[in-house]
């Protein structure tokens, strides 16, 4: 295979003296959003991005459902690290019968987020002390 | 503003190439964009990694523009360019798709959003500048075989280098490749890292493929073998072992699994690598 040199000459002078403006608006537009991408995890990288995670439950709502009551969560993690396989458990004490104990498990919470979830409960959570908490997670 | 014709002409180029482009992305990026770790590892991924890979991907983005860009490329600026737009399609095409497939919503942080469409941007960009090559109507094959031929030996490796990375990152993020390299024996990871070096030597010397690498003048089996095939493979260990690193992968893990997920992913990556004068 021999090269042709001379295939395309007339092209290039065209393309070299008018850069299209389109690629103009195109190639800005990347490069404004190359900068912002990289700012801001470049922010990340140096805000608290590694704080290990501190994970807080809190309730939602509350609804009577067929078999028992529901209650819905929210899970915030408020370190800057994600953590994995959240393990939520929400303790129900109604008098002086034992705990009646319910748990999830939530595949990951990023760092300055939040999930939501869900627990069933056989007795109504309304009539009794209802504790909701994180009780472990792994790293991602 | 007046224009001539020969303006309008490259602008309406222009579109269809960004639009090629865009069809590229989509192609290209579809099976990372449906693979859940990649969304998890979006937010949980080093910070830095993330930094260093994005823009790794920006410096093999100039390099493929040079090769096979969406345009025809004269000049660094015009490459430099290119990849810019390459670059904005891949974060827009991500950001899109993701949105449509409920990956990410509204009442997530900015944190989480911002991390899972960057993750996604590098292979939907790396598509959207392969878009015009591969859904091109008229391509121009000869320039390219030009520039190949002008870029020697560093060239075929930074195209070998392109590739690897390419395959390697689509199968990297699963657990899967994690699991594999557990269940196989050191015997098993020998044997899959031959199978790597056959491959890589048979797909690209010996089967006749179109693009396909000929051997040099007067080479024999040993030199073609050393100069393409062993550096190839070499180049995909590295491309591996980088990919894993960055996926976190090899953090507090005892060198013996390390080599063993090398191995494993040296499979994909050094197939990449063999493909990669094929595809690009």
């Amino acid at each position: 295979m021999k090269s042709d040199s001379m295939h395309q000459n007339g092209h290039h002078s065209d393309a070299d003296q008018h850069t299209p403006w389109l690629e103009w608006i195109a190639a800005g537009a990347g490069l404004l959003l190359a900068v912002c991408m990289f700012g801001f995890i470049g922010w990340q990288a140096l805000n608290d991005a590694t704080s290990p995670p501190v994970i807080t439950v809190e309730t939602t709502d509350v609804d009577p459902v067929a078999g028992g009551y529901r209650v819905m969560f929210q899970a915030r993690n408020a370190g800057g690290a994600a953590a994995a396989q959240v393990r939520i458990e929400g303790t129900l004490a109604v008098g002086s019968r034992p705990p009646e104990v319910s748990s999830v498990i939530l595949d990951y919470i990023p760092g300055q987020s939040a999930r939501e979830g869900g627990l069933f409960f056989m007795q109504d959570p309304r009539s009794g002390n209802l504790t909701l908490r994180a009780s472990g997670f792994g790293k991602p | 503003m007046a224009r001539d014709d020969s303006l309008l002409e490259t602008n309406k180029d222009y579109a269809i190439g960004l639009g090629r482009a865009f069809g590229g992305a989509v192609l290209f990026a579809i099976p990372l964009l449906m693979t859940m770790e990649m969304w998890w590892l979006g937010f949980s991924m080093g910070r830095g990694r993330l930094l260093l890979f994005m823009a790794l991907n920006f410096a093999i983005l100039v390099g493929l523009s040079y090769f096979a860009g969406f345009e025809k490329t004269f000049s660094w600026k015009e490459d430099v360019m290119d990849a810019l737009a390459a670059f904005g399609v891949g974060l827009v095409t991500s950001a899109l798709m993701l949105t449509l497939l409920a990956v990410i919503t509204l009442d997530m942080t900015w944190n989480e959003i911002v991390g899972k469409v960057a993750l996604q941007s590098v292979p939907a960009s790396i598509g959207a500048m392969l878009g015009r090559k591969q859904l091109g109507a008229e391509q121009d094959t000869r320039s390219e075989e030009d520039r190949k031929r002008e870029a020697g030996y560093g060239g075929e490796l930074f195209l070998m280098m392109a590739g690897a990375l390419f395959l390697a990152f689509n199968v990297a993020p699963t657990e899967e490749m994690i699991l594999i390299a557990f269940q196989m024996s050191p015997l098993h990871a020998l044997a899959l890292g031959g199978a790597s070096i056959f491959l890589l030597h048979v797909f690209v010397y010996a089967v006749g493929f179109s693009g396909q690498e000929s051997r040099p003048e007067g080479g024999t089996f040993l030199p073609t073998f050393l100069h393409f095939t062993v550096a190839g493979y070499g180049i995909a260990l590295l491309v591996s072992l980088y990919v894993l690193w960055t996926f976190g992968r090899t953090d507090g893990v005892a060198p013996a699994e390390i080599a063993s997920m090398v191995v494993v992913l040296g499979f994909p990556a050094s197939l990449g690598a063999a493909m990669a004068r094929l595809v690009i």
